[in-house]
């Protein structure tokens, strides 16, 4: 872990607005969200490319849609229920069926809202979003990340989503980083067994690492910051190599990156698998950290479920 | 009557054929609908529209969505008599990988600009399209036919607000008011009547309209803005199945399967009324 810790939304929001400054054919979208998405700065500046809707998340992807058939690149961050499951059917039909070239970030991604209750977490985006053909899901892992991830959202040519969370978090490397969508990152040598984790719990499924390596457990870790299309070539090369693969998430247990990985191994080269998330449950609210904590997703929590599940 | 007024009407005859043409290949369709918003979509894309059948991209067209999409039939009808594609087509429908299905595919039919059906879409795109327009400066205009039992859908009247907050008079909103819906009266299942003032109290210019006149329709479709810096709200009063007599108006009709002669007596009466038009645009004054 790198130096101070950081907003996501900050991040995420200077970094499209720098490539906005470029690329004309930016439109910020805003469901009385802009602000806090990080957008202050870029409302000010270009007033003619930021448009306020107030809130209506359904209605915002729709009129993204439409915009984008034109030949803008929308950009609509919201707080991540509101934009997922509140306007699914817009984002299945309007921008998945239609293809649009719009860019929908959820941010407060998890339960980063976390005393705020059920209402506001969102643990079920990577499950419902990676259903929708042609939709590309990320979930980066550190402010560097989001800023890279978003050059390459912005680059693709495609509907895109996009998880963030709200609370800073730390820098994972030293230095710029480039961003392929659907490529994995190899964190960690391993040969007992495989973490592979995406967005938030990377930092954390690092540190449970360590301290199992002093165990005497020798962990691989992955970061997995495109949940859909997933890397299956490094799913396969860490199933081969460890035998044993444990996927960690900030969303429910099943639907989503322990989902894909299962399948992934399954059809392919199947291993024994930890699917660790939280359960189907309308999670309880308290502070973060307690949160991640209560459901076992911090390094103590992520270590204690995998040395189980190694039988230690 | 002008001879323009007497030809438009002959399109929109050629073009029930086109729907029946439809029906008959695939023995069933969304006739009421279809029907009802017929002579609109006629007037729109034969007197008012800017396309280019021959560059359906063209960037500076004018844009035409049919939010109520499972009047589809209306739509493909109208696009094949303005060229934008072979009219053998219309004996696809219905059938596997056919490029005109119960729903409009912008990626299977030039001219067809969103993936419409899912009711209570097109508001919310058509407004998109219509501000992005705008802010590139460019005059195209936005013309939209939603359904009547449509409006009930919450997320039209969240676009409802977003095109008179950005003043958009751009974009044009026919609600094809034939009054009836699956269930039955559209004011009995779910009342938006009087429509016109739930569009006024949002912002929007209205007026109501009879729309299978196309005298009025044209007149209406010449009269745009209704008022300039407001979107544009025209209820236009409509018959379900409009054309075929023994259809009009009745709730059964809103999805047709064709019982024995139906079929034949619907075409033997649209063939009738292109004779008739054909034989008065001949005669009719310039």
């Amino acid at each position: 872990m790198k130096g101070e810790l950081k907003d996501p939304r900050k991040a995420f929001g200077k970094a499209v607005s720098d490539i906005a400054e470029t690329d004309e054919r930016i439109v910020i979208l805003s469901a009385d969200s802009g602000g806090s998405s990080g957008f202050k700065d870029f409302a000010k500046a270009h007033p003619e490319r930021y448009f306020e809707f107030g809130i209506m998340e359904q209605g915002v992807t729709g009129v993204a849609a439409g915009m984008a058939t034109t030949g803008k690149i929308p950009v609509f961050c919201a707080i991540a229920p509101f934009v997922t499951c509140r306007n699914y059917e817009m984002f299945r039909n309007d921008l998945g069926y239609m293809r649009q070239n719009v860019k929908i970030v959820g941010r407060n991604g998890g339960f980063t809202y976390s005393d705020l209750g059920a209402t506001h977490h969102s643990l079920e985006d990577y499950a419902i979003m990676r259903m929708i053909p042609g939709v590309v899901v990320l979930a980066p892992q550190s402010p560097d990340e989001i800023r890279a991830a978003s050059v390459a959202m912005m680059k693709h040519e495609g509907p895109v989503y996009m998880r963030i969370g709200n609370p800073p978090i730390p820098e994972l490397w030293d230095g710029e980083r480039e961003f392929e969508i659907g490529k994995g990152q190899l964190l960690r040598d391993g040969t007992d067994l495989t973490i592979i984790s995406t967005g938030s719990t990377t930092v954390e499924a690092l540190k449970a690492a360590e301290a199992m390596e002093a165990k005497g457990v020798s962990v691989m870790v992955i970061g997995m910051p495109t949940v859909c299309p997933i890397d299956e070539e490094i799913v396969l090369m860490a199933a081969k190599k460890t035998g044993r693969i444990m996927t960690v998430e900030e969303h429910y247990v099943h639907g989503g990156l322990g989902t894909l990985v299962a399948e992934v191994c399954a059809e392919n080269y199947p291993v024994p698998m930890k699917m660790h998330g939280v359960p189907k449950e309308y999670a309880t609210s308290g502070p973060y950290d307690e949160l991640l904590h209560y459901y076992k997703l911090d390094a103590e929590g992520i270590e204690e479920t995998a040395l189980a599940f190694m039988g230690k | 009557m002008s001879k323009a007024i007497k030809t438009l009407e002959l399109q929109a005859a050629r073009s029930r054929r086109n729907v029946l043409r439809m029906v008959e290949a695939s023995d069933h369709g969304h006739l009421g609908g279809a029907m009802s918003c017929l002579d609109i979509v006629t007037a729109l894309y034969f007197h008012t529209m800017k396309v280019r059948p021959e560059d359906p991209k063209w960037a500076d067209r004018d844009r035409f969505l049919l939010s109520a999409g499972h009047k589809c039939m209306v739509q493909y009808a109208v696009l094949a008599e303005k060229g934008f594609f072979d009219k053998s087509v219309l004996d696809t429908y219905g059938s596997l990988k056919t490029k005109i299905p119960g729903h409009p595919d912008m990626y299977k039919l030039p001219g067809v600009e969103a993936n419409t059906g899912a009711l209570g879409h097109g508001l919310s795109i058509a407004s998109g399209m219509a501000l992005a327009l705008r802010a590139d400066g460019k005059d195209s205009r936005v013309f939209v036919v939603m359904g009547d039992g449509e409006l009930a859908e919450g997320s039209n009247w969240e676009a409802a607000a977003v095109a008179a907050h950005y003043g958009l008079d751009n974009l044009v909103v026919f609600v094809d008011f034939n009054g009836l819906q699956i269930s039955g009266k559209v004011e009995e299942v779910m009342n938006f009547t009087p429509i016109a003032e739930h569009f006024a109290a949002f912002g929007w210019a209205v007026r109501d309209i009879d729309g299978n006149n196309m005298e009025e329709v044209v007149a209406t479709l010449d009269s745009l803005p209704l008022e300039k810096g407001k979107p544009n709200l025209i209820v236009a009063h409509t018959v379900k199945s409009k054309g075929v007599s023994f259809a009009e108006n009745k709730a059964a009709y809103h999805y047709w399967t064709p019982k024995a002669d139906e079929l034949a007596a619907a075409i033997a009466e649209v063939d009738a009324s292109i004779a008739k038009l054909e034989k008065e645009v001949e005669e009719a004054a310039e």
